[in-house]
C-alpha cells in the first residue's frame, strides 16, 4: 500500500512528485505522459527563470526531474479511471485506484492533478472533419494552412496565440468570438487588431462544419440579430476553453458548477479527508503553471503534515 | 529492416516525441518537414487522408499521431 498516489503528471503532478520523494513519502505517479497542457506549446515565456522555452523542452526537463528522484514509483503509460474508499469508507482505511490498463493501487492518501482537457465545439461537421481541417494544436498545424483561409473560434490567450501562430502562414484569419469582448493579454490583442490579415467577427458562433473530403467552409450565426451565413474557409481553429479532469472522482470529491474539485486554498484538501487536489482540475482562480506547481508543494508539505501526525 | 517515414511540423510536440523515441530504439527513418515541403504534404495526404501531424509510414503501414504502442509492436525486437 502506498502512502500517497498522485494522478497527473503536468507540472504539478511533478512538483508533487519532487517533493513527495524528497520526504521519503511512499508514492506512486500514474499519468499517461509528462508536461502537461503546455507541452504542445510552441513557446512559452512565463515560465519563471526562464525567458523562453518549448513546451517540449518543458515536458522534457520536468519527467527529467522526476525521474532523477530515487524514491519514487512511475506508471507512464495509463489514466485513472476511478477511485474509491476502502473499507466502505472507515477512516484512515486508505483508497483504491483503478487505471484504465485494468491495474490496481491501494494507497492512504491521493493528490488528483490531473488538469483540463479542450472543449470542443459540439456541432455537426466537427468530429468528421477532425484531421481534415479541424485543428486543436495550432503550433503543431498551423504550418499547414499556408496561403489558406482559416478561423480561430474563441476570446482567450490560447485563441489570440492561435491566431498569431497562423499570421506567417494564412492568408487570411478570421477570429469568431461569441461575444464583443476579447479576454486574453492586451499584448497579444494589439498584435492581432494591427494586422491586416485578421477580421474579428464579433457576436459570432459556429453553427456546422462543411466541407467534402476536407473542410470547405462553416455556417455561422449572428447570436444577436439571428442572421446566419456561409463562410467559405480552410481550417477551424478550435480554442474555446477547457473542461476539468474530474470525473473519476466526481462521487468522492465536492465539485462546482463547472465541474472543478473545490479546494481549500491553504491546504489544497478537497472536500473528502485524504484527497488533495491542485491545478487546472480545482477551483482555483487563475490557471498557470508556475501556479500549479506552488500549490503542488503546498498540497505535500500538508499530506506530509498528515502523515507524520497518524 | 523496415523503412520509416515521418511527415512532421518544426514546433509539433509529438513529432518530437516521436523522433525521440526512433533515437533511444536505434530506428532509422527519413523526414519530411510538410510546413515547408508542399509536395511531402500531399504525399502525406494521400496516404493518412488527414492533415494532422505526425504521419509516420512504416513499410506502407500508415499512422496517425504518436502510438507508441503500436511504433514499439512494428520495430522494436522483442527481447
Amino acid at each position: 500500500m502506498y502512502d500517497l498516489i498522485i494522478i497527473g503528471g503536468g507540472p504539478g503532478g511533478v512538483a508533487a512528485g519532487v517533493y513527495a520523494a524528497r520526504k521519503k513519502i511512499k508514492t506512486l505517479i500514474i499519468t499517461d505522459g509528462f508536461g502537461g497542457q503546455s507541452a504542445v506549446s510552441g513557446e512559452i515565456q512565463n515560465w519563471i527563470g526562464t525567458e523562453s522555452i518549448s513546451g517540449y523542452d518543458l515536458a522534457k526537463s520536468l519527467e527529467a526531474h522526476l525521474r532523477a528522484q530515487t524514491d519514487i514509483d512511475i506508471v507512464d503509460d495509463d489514466l485513472v479511471a476511478g477511485v474509491q474508499k476502502k473499507d466502505n469508507g472507515l477512516p484512515g482505511a486508505g483508497f483504491s485506484v483503478a487505471t484504465r490498463n485494468g491495474k490496481r493501487y491501494e494507497t492512504k492518501y491521493v493528490l488528483v492533478v490531473s488538469g483540463s482537457r479542450r472543449k470542443k465545439l459540439g456541432v455537426p461537421g466537427e468530429k468528421e472533419f477532425d484531421g481534415k481541417g479541424v485543428v486543436y494544436c495550432s503550433t503543431c498545424d498551423a504550418p499547414l494552412f499556408a496561403g489558406k483561409t482559416v478561423a480561430v473560434v474563441g476570446g482567450g490567450n490560447s485563441a489570440l496565440e492561435s491566431v498569431v501562430d497562423s499570421l506567417p502562414y494564412a492568408a487570411k484569419i478570421y477570429l469568431i468570438i461569441r461575444s464583443e469582448v476579447l479576454r486574453g493579454d492586451p499584448v497579444t490583442q494589439d498584435k492581432i487588431k494591427n494586422d491586416p490579415k485578421v477580421t474579428i467577427l464579433w457576436n459570432t458562433m459556429i453553427e456546422e462544419v462543411k466541407g467534402k473530403e476536407m473542410v470547405s467552409g462553416v455556417r455561422i450565426k449572428d447570436v444577436k440579430t439571428g442572421e446566419e451565413k456561409e463562410l467559405p474557409l480552410d481550417g477551424v481553429f478550435v480554442e474555446i476553453g477547457l473542461l476539468p479532469n474530474s470525473d473519476f472522482a466526481k462521487d468522492l470529491v465536492k465539485l462546482e458548477e463547472h465541474g472543478h474539485i473545490m479546494v481549500d486554498t491553504k491546504t489544497m484538501a478537497t472536500s473528502c479527508p485524504g484527497i488533495w487536489a491542485v491545478g487546472d482540475v480545482t477551483d482555483v482562480l487563475y490557471r498557470q503553471n508556475n501556479i500549479s506547481v506552488g500549490d503542488a508543494v503546498k498540497a505535500v508539505l500538508n499530506i506530509y503534515d498528515h502523515i507524520k501526525k497518524s | 529492416m523496415k523503412k520509416v517515414t515521418i511527415y512532421s511540423t518544426p514546433t509539433c510536440f509529438y513529432c518530437h516525441a516521436a523522433k525521440d523515441f526512433f533515437a533511444e530504439n536505434n530506428i532509422a527513418y527519413e523526414e519530411h518537414n510538410v510546413a515547408a515541403d508542399t509536395k511531402a504534404r500531399e504525399e502525406m495526404f494521400a496516404k493518412s487522408h488527414q492533415m494532422g501531424v505526425p504521419v509516420i509510414d512504416v513499410d506502407g503501414e500508415i499512422i496517425v499521431g504518436f502510438d507508441k504502442k503500436m511504433l514499439t509492436d512494428l520495430l522494436v525486437p522483442v527481447k
